[in-house]
């Protein structure tokens, strides 16, 4: 064997700390980027499944042309299919209201619905209903409608056989098989989704649909994962931004962990050095050196690489039971393979690069001069020129790239601009910001430390020490702290962003569904007069605010605007409307509160004059306010019930808002039957549950917070194992430093409480630091992805993230400065 | 071999520190290596004692013991009346802190602190206010005081020995021990300390207790005590270089 590979395994059996060690920082490094390739799967595939309607499973949807029965049976002998499964729905009128009948196989793969209670329909005229339709409609399990389906089709009976979970519950929904809705006498399909045989080529059965079936118009034939990200798409046009955010998090993350590993392989690098001079001073030449730890390094590479990738297998296949022990349904991350051998490969790579590194700094110096370079690391103060030159030009390309993402920022929420383009140039500056950090960290860990180690300096000597020590080996503190701030500065971005979407949400759900029902005609349609007094009688109904809208109005260059007088003082949700600037409160005759983008389109603010025109009528009205997005009930303008009348809008109300005086679903029913029983004379109004798409846009946010929670956890993990890995080897790195310490006369707990100050110290530091660099980029990042979102800042959720980062580096501490107390002063000071 | 010490379990003999039947064995069974093999031995109040002995006498393993950092297998060790062998990790941590210095052949400083820093650290340690009028005395004496504010890195090899002997000083310890305080100096730099050590024995009255292989270090000492195979092997009183040697080779050729 190789005479240096035989000392080196030598070394690896006296020591296997050292080698641990080395191996640990790779280890984390291919942990966490496993770990981010997973939570991207994960998130990924749960954002699909709760925004699109098509279940995984489904390879090919033939929709969008005339599609007939056969057509399906064609498609169900085609070779290669194992599933084909018809979707199509009716509306049959009911005496509640209008019921959907919605095609559904009620079980297996493709199946959309849940069973709860009864069975699934088996049969033509046999439907399952949804929970919330049971309530709203009144259709029990068991009960028997006649209804007519439509067309001139004869009326059917329709037996209620079950109740079925669907994903999107609108209350007035069942499902059957085929001939149900088939019932009204149409023989065409709205869509047919497909499940191939496993191993089926794909597009051969494409080719073989479009050409079997050509009727009149031809329907389209698209892949599974493109419909159901076109669906995704179409239910929130956040996905794209929110899956760009997620691979954003994939960069920084590897970013991480290079720094984690970086920053442990530089005190390594120093233990190696030693090492590695003595063998060139007794002869080992510089080939025989390079292979030998060539060789080790790819082993250790290649065994902590594949432990990495196994750990964080098992992590990412924990979380969606641990998860939806909470109630969050998430989806399992599959085992992604390429991205597998691509982290083992790096990790690899890594290894074999670090351990060759010292082994070529070695070869350059002279052996008697390594051997006498100090043990510790950290004992240099401050930068050299070239490193603080190098710094700056960093820092200042960070900022000049920061600057462009600033001026290329939309400046409406109509302009059109490439938030990809924009994050990726967020990210560059960003990972600039980090290096310029790490290059001028020993200088800027003197500022801070200056004024967190002041109150720790009036603790006595301990803390004295404590702060001392950091501060006289401002390298090494740096190297900790940066990384430490690279988790604030992640978890700083993710409640940044989190809490500015959750306010944007919260006020377009305001003016979107300020009270619980809306009940209303087409444009046009008046209320007659008794129903809102009908409406207030009913004691399952509070609040009920009749209210105008109006179409049609012309303010200054913007068409067809909407006004509405809707009371601002009648529904106490309003008060929550985000203001730009002025006061809803102030609304009064000659005066309007405006949306914000009308005012910026009429070039207005608080206090300017806008003319408002309608069939020939004008007036000139002050804006009391300016708000962030719409006026309520989509419009852009709020007005006084008197100035709607100048406009020649009629006295009588279109329509009616109003909230269940009981709580839940319940209350939500009756206040529901309610509002149909005031209008009943006027078939052509109907009655919209506002709450209910209050409750979706809350489902879409709890979706978000769950992506929001993984990374999260995800960062905290990286900052705990980095710092606590880091801090172990600065523990390691400085044995002999504890036992002189512990020979002059301090304690054993003395000792434990200086290192862990010191830990905790690094953990201060770091969070100084992220939380300077990580608010802006993260208001940064929410100005690219929406420009409408307001730019918070969650004070308490910061000061939290601060503290809980402080107490885990300062634990992080705790078990190394156990360990170095326990070290006998004389063991200690024997050490190299 | 010379006349015999006072009794040293005697509390008020002479003795700042002494070792009673003192042994230390490390390991155990056919590996077990008696490093000290009952050694009594009393150091006086005030004076420069040098311990001598071949490489594994035992000189490093007595003065390890002697100052509370290692334990001792069985025997005693009387710092001032008080046994250390029988004390907890606390009291033996305050003893050191209080009432126990050391200089070191490596210096042992602490790189992040500045010489005063260092000088100063077994004090903050014990909370205690230095000695002002003291402590600059020192730092004259030991020509210092240009150099408070450099790190240990900054220092040459003589001027950091020198600050790790004012740290070993400032607390006026009972007892300091020195560790070949010149083995990693220059002759001038290392001829410069002893007379320093010797110094403080000779005009500040303290007790000092060096280890240390060189015959030339050791004719600094007032008393020099032979070690060998872990026992005691004779002592020297007021030495010079060849009667140390004499002594050494005599040693050497006993065995």
């Amino acid at each position: 064997m190789n005479p240096v590979l035989r000392t080196q395994l030598a070394g690896v059996g006296k020591r296997p700390a050292r080698l641990l060690l080395t191996g640990l920082a790779v280890l984390v490094a291919s942990f966490v980027v496993y770990a981010t390739v997973l939570a991207q799967q994960i998130t990924e595939r749960s954002v699909l499944n709760g925004l699109s309607g098509t279940p995984e499973a489904v390879d090919l949807v033939v929709q969008n042309g005339s599609i007939k029965k056969s057509d399906l049976d064609t498609i169900s002998k085609l070779p290669g299919v194992a599933e084909a499964v018809p979707r199509t729905s009716i509306g049959v009128r009911m005496p509640a209201g209008d019921l959907v009948i919605a095609t559904d196989p009620g079980s297996g793969p493709l199946s959309t619905v849940k069973l709860t209670e009864g069975r699934y329909p088996a049969a033509a005229g046999e439907i399952a209903v949804t929970p919330r339709t049971v309530e709203r409609m009144a259709l029990t399990v068991g009960s028997k409608h006649t209804v007519s389906p439509g067309g001139d089709a004869k009326p059917v009976t329709l037996t209620v056989v079950g109740v079925v979970q669907p994903r999107d519950d609108i209350g007035f929904l069942s499902y059957g098989l085929l001939p149900t809705a088939s019932l009204a006498g149409y023989d065409w399909i709205e869509r047919v989704d497909i499940r191939l045989d496993s191993g089926a080529d794909a597009t051969a059965v494409r080719q073989e649909i479009s050409s079997r079936i050509r009727g009149e118009s031809p329907p389209e034939v698209a892949t599974g994962a493109d419909t159901r990200l076109a669906e995704a798409r179409e239910a929130a046009e956040q996905v794209d931004q929110v899956f760009i955010v997620v691979k954003v998090f994939v960069a920084v993350a590897v970013m991480a962990a290079g720094l984690i590993a970086a920053s442990t392989f530089r005190i390594v690098f120093a233990q190696r050095m030693r090492q590695l001079a003595l063998l060139r001073a007794v002869g080992a030449g510089r080939g025989t050196m390079a292979r030998a730890l060539a060789a080790e390094g790819a082993l250790t590479g290649l065994v902590v690489g594949v432990t990495g990738v196994l750990a964080a297998l098992a992590v990412g296949h924990l979380i969606p039971p641990a998860l939806s022990a909470f109630g969050f349904e998430v989806s399992s991350p599959g085992f992604p393979l390429a991205e597998a051998a691509g982290t083992v490969a790096l990790a690899v790579l890594i290894t074999v690069v670090a351990v060759l590194a010292p082994a070529l700094s070695a070869a350059r110096v002279a052996p008697l001069e390594a051997l006498r370079s100090a043990s510790t690391t950290g004992a240099k103060q401050g930068v050299g020129r070239l490193r603080a030159v190098t710094g700056i030009l960093l820092a200042l390309a960070a900022a000049g790239v920061a600057y462009q993402v600033w001026t290329g920022l939309p400046k409406t929420p109509d302009d059109e601009v490439d938030a990809q383009n924009l994050l990726l140039g967020i990210v560059a500056s960003g990972g600039l910001a980090f290096v310029a950090l790490i290059t001028l960290g020993p200088v800027l860990v003197r500022p801070v430390l200056t004024l967190a180690g002041w109150p720790l300096r009036r603790l006595g000597p301990v803390g004295r020490l404590a702060v001392g020590g950091v501060g006289g080996s401002a390298r090494r503190a740096a190297a900790v702290s940066v990384v430490v701030a690279l988790g604030v500065t992640l978890l700083t971005g993710v409640l940044v962003c989190g809490d500015s979407i959750r306010v944007l949400a919260e006020r377009e759900t305001i003016a979107a569904a300020p009270a619980d029902f809306e009940l209303k005609g087409n444009t046009g349609t008046v209320l007659n007069d008794d129903v809102a007094e009908r409406a207030r009688q009913s004691t399952e109904l509070t609040r009920v605010t009749p209210y105008r809208w109006a179409a049609g109005i012309t303010i200054g260059d913007f068409q067809d605007a909407g006004a509405t007088d809707v009371s601002m003082t009648a529904l106490p949700r309003l008060a929550g409307l985000d203001t730009v600037s002025g006061d809803v409160t102030d609304l009064a005759p000659g005066k309007a509160i405006i949306a914000g983008y009308l005012a910026e389109n009429a070039g207005v603010t608080t206090g300017g004059q806008i003319t408002l025109k309608r069939e020939g009528k004008e007036v000139r009205l002050t804006v009391a306010a300016v708000l962030g997005g719409q006026t309520p009930l989509h419009t852009e303008a709020l007005l006084d019930p008197s100035d709607l009348t100048k406009l020649g809008v009629p006295a009588a109300p279109t329509g009616v808002l109003a909230d269940a005086a009981g709580a839940g679903e319940e209350g939500r029913t009756a206040g529901l039957q309610a509002l149909r029983a005031a209008a009943s004379a006027q078939p052509d109004i109907s009655v919209e549950v506002l709450a209910d798409q209050r409750d979706q846009i809350n489902d879409a946010l709890a979706t978000l917070m769950v992506i929001a929670l993984a990374l999260i956890g995800l960062t905290v993990l990286i900052a705990i194992v980095g710092v606590g890995a880091t801090t172990a080897l600065s523990v390691v790195e400085r044995v002999r430093e504890s036992g002189l310490l512990r020979a002059v006369g301090m304690s054993r707990g003395g000792l434990h409480a200086m290192l862990t100050t010191e830990s905790a110290l690094y953990g201060v530091i770091g969070a100084v630091l992220g939380l300077v660099l990580g608010v802006p980029y993260a208001w940064l990042a929410v100005a690219a992805l929406a420009n409408d979102a307001p730019l918070t800042f969650p004070v308490w959720q910061l000061v939290a993230v601060f503290l809980v980062l402080v107490a885990l580096t300062a634990l992080a501490g705790v078990l190394p400065a156990r360990r170095a107390a326990r070290v006998s002063p004389v063991t200690a000071l024997g050490t190299d | 071999m010379q006349r015999q010490s006072s009794p040293v379990t005697d509390r008020d003999s002479l003795a700042a520190v002494a070792a009673v039947d003192l042994v230390k064995v490390y390991g155990a069974g056919d590996t077990a290596v008696r490093a000290l093999d009952g050694v009594t031995v009393g150091f006086e109040r005030g004076r420069f004692t040098a311990i001598m002995g071949p490489s594994g006498s035992g000189k490093s393993t007595l003065m390890h013991c002697l100052a509370g950092l290692d334990t001792a297998t069985s025997g005693q060790v009387l710092l001032g009346g008080t046994d250390l062998t029988k004390q907890p990790d606390k009291v033996l941590t305050k003893a050191r802190r209080e009432r126990i210095g050391f200089v070191f052949q490596s210096f042992n400083l602490l790189p992040q602190l500045t010489a005063a820093a260092n000088i100063t650290l077994p004090l903050d340690l014990a909370g205690r206010k230095p000695d002002t009028a003291f402590q600059d005395k020192l730092i004259g004496t030991l020509g210092l005081s240009g150099r408070l504010g450099h790190l240990p890195a900054e220092l040459s090899g003589g001027q950091q020995q020198r600050v790790a002997l004012a740290r070993a000083l400032v607390s006026r310890p009972e007892v300091v021990f020195a560790d070949e305080p010149t083995g990693n100096l220059d002759s001038r730099s290392g001829a410069e300390v002893l007379a320093l050590l010797r110094d403080s024995a000779r005009e500040l009255g303290q007790t000092i207790v060096m280890v240390t292989h060189d015959p030339g270090a050791a004719a600094y000492a007032d008393r020099v005590v032979m070690l060998a195979d872990g026992r005691l092997a004779g002592e020297i009183h007021q030495p010079d270089i060849a009667a140390v040697t004499d002594a050494l080779q005599s040693l050497a050729a006993g065995r």
